[in-house]
C-alpha cells in the first residue's frame, strides 16, 4: 500500500528523520514504536503532507505519492487522526463532518446517514446530534476516526491514539483498527506501549533518533529486543516496574521474583496525611460528579485511584489542588482542615500537586524553567519585591541536576522541553520541599517515554520513603499495580471497592472499574 | 528544540532589515497622505509647511507636541501593564476624564492653600487615585461577574465623559460662577500655585515637569515588568491564569490590581493635562487622547521603550495635524485619515515582519 524510501527531514542541526525506508502492506497494522522525539510524529506528518521531506520518495498503491498539503493526502486516500484533535467543540458531530463541504446546501440527511452507517459498520457508537464539547476524550477520538472513515481511506494514520484513552476504550480502539484492516485499508499506529503492539500489530518498526532501527513481524519479534532497540539500552536497567507499565514481563518476573517496587517500606506510619470526609461535588450542570468520597491516606503510603477516565478523578484532583470547591464534605491535610482554601494555603499546608493536565495547570510554557520552578515560592526568591534572578537560576540548576531535567539551561522556555522533561520540572517543584505531607499525582506519566516514566516512579517512591502520603490517580492499571500499595476504584463518582496492589487482583479491579461490584457471599 | 535551531539563522538576517520596513511603510503613507491633501484642493506646500510649524515651528509648538506625547505615554504605559496580565484596557479616555475631574476639584478646593511643593502634588495624587478607582471597578466586574474588560472599560469611559459634562454644567459642582449669559460651561482656572512648573518658562514653551514624571513612570513600569515579582505574577496570570492560581498566585487580585494600576497611570495623565497645560476643566478636555493612548500601547507591543517612541510619534503627528487643519485649512477628516494611514502601515509592517520570521 505505502512504500517509503530514503525519507529524510532536517530541522536545522537536528535530523528529525534520517533515511527512513519502510513499507506498509494492504490490510496491515503497522506499528511505529519509539521514545518521545524519535521522529514518529514527524514521519506521520510527512505521510499526511503536513511536512515536506528534504529527500526520499513515497509510493501509495503503486502511484508516486508526493503530497504538499494535507488536502493532497486526503484526496489520495490517506486519513490521519492527530494527537491533538481537530474537531470544533461548539459544533455538533454532524456539523463537524460537513465542515469541508463545498456546495451551497449542506447534505444534512446524507451525512447523518453516512455517520450512522459507519458507526454501525465499525461499532463506533457516534451520535451525530451531540455537541463535541460535551464529549469525553475517547468519544471525540471516535468522531475523528469516523471523520476519516467517511472518506473511505486506503491508509489510516493514528498518531498516539491510545495515550489519552482509558483501558476499556483502548481495547475498543484496537478492535476498530482490526475491523478497518479487514476491509483492506492499511493502518499506521504510533504508540509507545508494547502491550498494544502485542495485541494488534502485524509488523513493528522501531524508530530511534530519527532512524528506523529495526522492522520485524510481530510473530517473530522478541518484545524485549524491541524495547532495547527503542531505548538503546537494556530494559532490565530501567527497573521491572517500568517494563510492566509498558506491558513487558521481564525474565525476573516470569521466574516469580519479587517486584522491587511493590514492597512498601514506610518510615513514618500511623499518621494520616490526607483525610477526605464524605466529599461531594455537583458540577454547574447539576450532575453529581463526586458522591460522598471518603478516603484516608496515611503518611508513607501510596494509594492508587483506579477508574475509567471521566468517573470523577478530574474533579477530585481539582478539589485537592484548590481549584474547585466541594459541594459538601471536608478535606484535612495532616489534621488541618483545608476545605475550600486557595491553592497558596493548601501548598503551605504541605500539599504537592502534579496535575493531570500539565499544559493547562502544571506549568506555564511561555515562562522559563527557573520561573516555573520558583513561581509558587516567589517570596523566597525576591527582596523588596524584586526578583533575585541569580538565586532563581541557581535553584533551577540544582533541581535540574537532581531530577535529571534535560534543558538548554534554567532560562530555557518551558515550551522548548520535551513532555518528559516538563513533567520532571513539575515534579521537582512539587517534591523538593522538606515538609511535604501529601502528594497528589494525577496521571503523572501520561505521554511520557520509558525513561521518563521510570524517573517519575522513582520520585514518587522517594516521596513515600520520606513519609509523604501519595494519592496516585491513573487510568493505567499496570502503573497502579506496580507503584501503589493499595488501590481504590472510583466509578461514577463513588469509591466502589478497594484491593491490595497485587497482580492477582488485576481481574477484580478491572471488573470494579467497569462498575461490576461482586455480590457479597 | 528543533524549531529553534531551524529558525535562528534566517531570523538574524531578517532582523537587520526589520527597522527599514516600518520606515518605508511610513514614508509610503505620508506620500498617500500628501496626495489626499492635494485632492482637497489645498496647496501641498502650504500644508507641509503648516505641518512642520505645528511640530517644531516654534518653542511653543515643540513643547505642546511633547505635552501631548506625555499624556499618550502615560495611557500607553497603563495599557501595556494591563496587557502583561492578558487584559485590554480600552478605558484610558474615561480614566483621563475622572483623573482630570479629581485634579480640578482638589486644585480648586484645598490644594491652593498648600506650600509650593505640595500644591501640584495633591491634584496629581487625587487624579491617579480617581483613575485607579475607574480601572479597578472594571477589574472587580471582571473577577466577580465575568464582565469582559474591553466592554466595561469602554462603557465606563462614556460614563466618565458624561461626568465631566455634568461637572462643568452645574455650578453646584465645578462650573465657574455664572456672571453673564456668555459664561462658558467650564471650571475656574486652577490656582497658579497648583500648576506644574514649566521647564523653559522664558521661551514660551508649555513643556512642563510632566516630562520627568513620565520618564520616572516609564522606568518604574519597566523595572516592575522585568525585574519584580509583580511583573512575573502579571505575566503568569496573563499566560495561564489557572496554572498561576495553582502556583499560589491570587489571579483575581492580580487582574484587579493590573486594571487599577493602568487606571492610575491614565488618571495621573488626566490630572497632568489639567494642572500642566489646560488649567481648567472643559467638556471633552480629553479630546481622544485616551483612545490614541491605546494605539500607542498596541504599537509598542508590550515594550516600554516602544511606548515612549510611539507616544512621541503620535504626539507630534497630532500637533502637526492640528496646525495643518487650522493654518492650511486642510479638513480635519483628511488629517485624521493621514494619521490613520501611518498607524496602520506601521502596525501592518510589524505584523508582516512577524510573519516573515514565523515562516522562516
Amino acid at each position: 500500500m505505502l512504500e517509503i524510501a530514503g525519507i529524510s527531514k532536517r530541522f536545522g542541526a537536528l535530523a528529525a528523520l534520517d533515511d527512513i525506508s519502510l513499507s506498509v502492506a494492504d490490510g496491515e497494522i503497522h506499528c511505529l514504536l519509539g521514545e518521545n522525539g524519535a521522529g514518529k510524529s514527524t514521519l506521520c506528518n510527512v505521510i499526511f503532507g503536513v511536512i515536506r521531506p528534504d529527500a526520499g520518495t513515497m509510493q501509495l498503491a503503486g502511484q508516486a505519492f508526493n503530497p504538499s498539503r494535507p488536502a493532497d493526502s486526503l484526496r489520495a486516500g490517506v486519513g490521519m487522526v492527530h494527537q491533538h484533535f481537530s474537531v470544533i467543540e461548539t459544533l455538533t458531530v454532524l456539523e463537524n463532518m460537513m465542515l469541508g463541504h463545498a456546495g451551497t446546501r449542506l447534505p444534512r440527511v446524507a451525512t447523518a446517514r453516512r455517520i450512522r452507517e459507519i458507526s454501525e459498520e465499525y461499532d463506533l457508537s457516534v451520535e451525530s446530534d451531540r455537541l463535541v464539547g460535551t464529549m469525553s476524550v475517547g468519544e471525540r477520538q471516535r468522531v475523528e476516526i469516523v471523520k476519516c472513515l467517511m472518506l473511505a481511506p486506503k491508509l489510516l494514520v493514528l498518531d498516539e491514539p491510545t495515550a489519552v484513552l482509558p483501558p476499556a476504550e483502548v481495547d475498543s480502539l484496537l478492535a476498530v483498527c482490526r475491523k478497518v484492516t479487514q476491509r483492506g485499508c492499511a493502518v499506521i499506529l504510533v504508540t509507545h506501549k508494547l502491550a498494544e503492539i502485542r495485541e494488534v500489530a502485524d509488523r513493528v518498526t522501531v524508530l530511534r533518533g530519527g532512524r528506523a532501527v529495526t522492522t520485524a513481524r510481530l510473530a517473530e519479534a522478541d518484545l524485549g529486543a524491541l524495547v532495547r532497540a527503542m531505548v538503546g539500552r537494556d530494559v532490565a536497567a530501567l527497573g521491572t516496574t517500568t517494563g510492566a507499565a509498558h506491558g513487558v514481563e521481564t525474565a525476573a518476573e516470569a521466574a516469580g521474583m519479587t517486584r522491587t517496587g511493590a514492597a512498601p517500606t514506610p518510615i513514618v506510619a500511623a499518621e494520616d496525611a490526607l483525610t477526605l470526609d464524605a466529599v461531594s461535588y455537583v458540577d454547574e450542570a447539576g450532575r453529581r460528579r463526586l458522591d460522598e468520597i471518603t478516603i484516608v491516606i496515611r503518611r508513607g503510603e501510596i494509594v492508587g485511584l483506579a477508574g475509567v477516565e471521566g468517573n470523577g478523578q478530574s474533579e477530585l484532583g481539582a478539589i485537592l489542588a484548590g481549584l474547585a470547591l466541594p459541594s459538601a464534605g471536608r478535606v484535612f491535610v495532616d489534621g488541618k482542615e483545608i476545605t475550600g482554601r486557595p491553592p497558596a494555603v493548601i501548598t503551605a499546608a504541605g500539599v504537592g500537586v502534579v496535575p493531570e493536565d500539565r499544559h493547562a495547570v502544571g506549568c506555564i510554557e511561555a515562562l522559563s524553567v527557573a520561573e516555573n520552578v520558583c513561581l509558587s515560592a516567589l517570596g523566597a526568591f525576591s527582596r523588596f519585591g524584586m526578583l533575585r534572578r541569580r538565586q532563581m537560576a541557581a535553584r533551577a540548576v540544582d533541581l535540574m541536576r537532581s531530577f535529571d531535567v534535560r534543558a538548554a539551561g534554567p532560562d530555557a522556555p518551558m515550551r522548548s522541553l520535551s513532555g518528559g522533561n516538563q513533567q520532571k520540572v513539575v515534579l521537582a517543584r512539587e517534591l523538593s520541599r522538606d515538609d511535604l505531607v501529601f502528594l497528589l499525582a494525577a496521571q503523572p506519566t501520561r505521554g511520557l517515554d520509558v525513561g521518563a516514566v521510570a524517573a517519575v516512579y522513582d520520585r514518587i517512591r522517594t516521596a513515600r520513603a520520606i513519609g509523604t502520603g501519595v494519592l496516585l490517580i491513573s487510568s493505567e492499571l499496570d502503573e497502579l499495580l506496580s507503584v501503589a500499595d493499595r488501590i481504590l476504584v472510583i466509578y461514577r463518582g463513588r469509591i466502589i471497592g478497594e484491593r491490595k496492589a497485587d497482580p492477582a487482583a488485576r481481574e477484580a479491579i478491572g471488573a470494579l472499574m467497569s462498575g461490576h461490584v461482586p455480590v457479597a457471599p | 528544540m528543533s524549531d529553534i535551531v531551524a529558525q535562528t539563522a534566517p531570523r538574524r538576517r531578517r532582523l537587520r532589515l526589520a527597522p527599514l520596513i516600518p520606515a518605508a511603510a511610513a514614508a509610503g503613507a505620508v506620500a498617500v497622505a500628501l496626495l489626499l491633501v492635494a485632492a482637497t484642493g489645498r496647496p501641498v506646500g502650504i500644508a507641509i509647511a503648516a505641518f512642520w510649524d505645528g511640530i517644531a515651528g516654534s518653542a511653543f509648538a515643540f513643547g505642546a507636541s511633547f505635552d501631548r506625547a506625555i499624556t499618550l505615554a502615560f495611557v500607553g504605559l497603563g495599557f501595556i501593564l494591563a496587557g502583561r496580565a492578558g487584559l485590554t484596557n480600552v478605558g484610558g479616555e474615561g480614566q483621563l476624564a475622572v483623573g482630570g475631574i479629581a485634579a480640578t476639584a482638589l486644585a480648586l478646593h484645598g490644594a491652593g492653600d498648600l506650600p509650593r511643593m505640595l500644591a501640584p502634588a495633591l491634584p496629581l495624587v487625587g487624579g491617579a487615585m480617581a483613575g485607579a478607582v475607574w480601572g479597578g471597578v472594571a477589574g472587580i466586574l471582571k473577577v466577580r461577574r465575568g464582565t469582559n474588560e474591553v466592554i466595561s472599560t469602554l462603557l465606563l469611559s462614556f460614563v466618565a465623559l458624561q461626568l465631566v459634562y455634568w461637572c462643568v454644567q452645574s455650578t453646584q459642582l465645578l462650573r465657574k460662577p455664572q456672571t453673564s449669559d456668555s459664561t462658558l460651561p467650564e471650571s475656574l482656572d486652577v490656582p497658579d500655585i497648583t500648576q506644574l512648573p514649566l521647564l523653559f518658562p522664558d521661551t514660551g514653551s508649555p513643556l512642563h515637569i510632566g516630562l520627568f514624571l513620565v520618564l520616572i513612570a516609564a522606568a518604574a513600569v519597566a523595572v516592575v515588568l522585568t525585574h519584580s515579582t509583580l511583573g512575573l505574577r502579571l505575566r503568569a496570570v496573563g499566560l495561564n491564569a489557572l496554572a498561576a492560581r495553582r502556583a499560589g498566585i491570587n489571579d483575581r487580585g492580580i487582574v484587579v490590581l493590573a486594571l487599577t494600576l493602568a487606571g492610575a497611570l491614565a488618571g495621573l495623565a488626566g490630572a497632568i493635562m489639567i494642572v500642566g497645560e489646560q488649567y481648567n476643566l472643559k467638556t471633552d478636555f480629553t479630546s481622544g487622547y485616551g483612545f490614541d493612548g491605546i494605539v500607542v500601547g498596541l504599537l509598542a507591543r508590550g515594550s516600554v521603550g516602544g511606548v515612549l517612541v510611539f507616544a512621541t510619534l503620535l504626539g507630534f503627528l497630532r500637533s502637526g495635524g492640528i496646525s495643518m487643519e487650522i493654518t492650511a485649512g486642510v479638513p480635519a477628516a483628511a488629517v485624521l485619515i493621514c494619521q490613520g494611514l501611518i498607524v496602520i502601515t506601521i502596525a501592518g509592517s510589524a505584523i508582516l515582519g512577524d510573519r516573515a520570521r514565523g515562516s522562516a
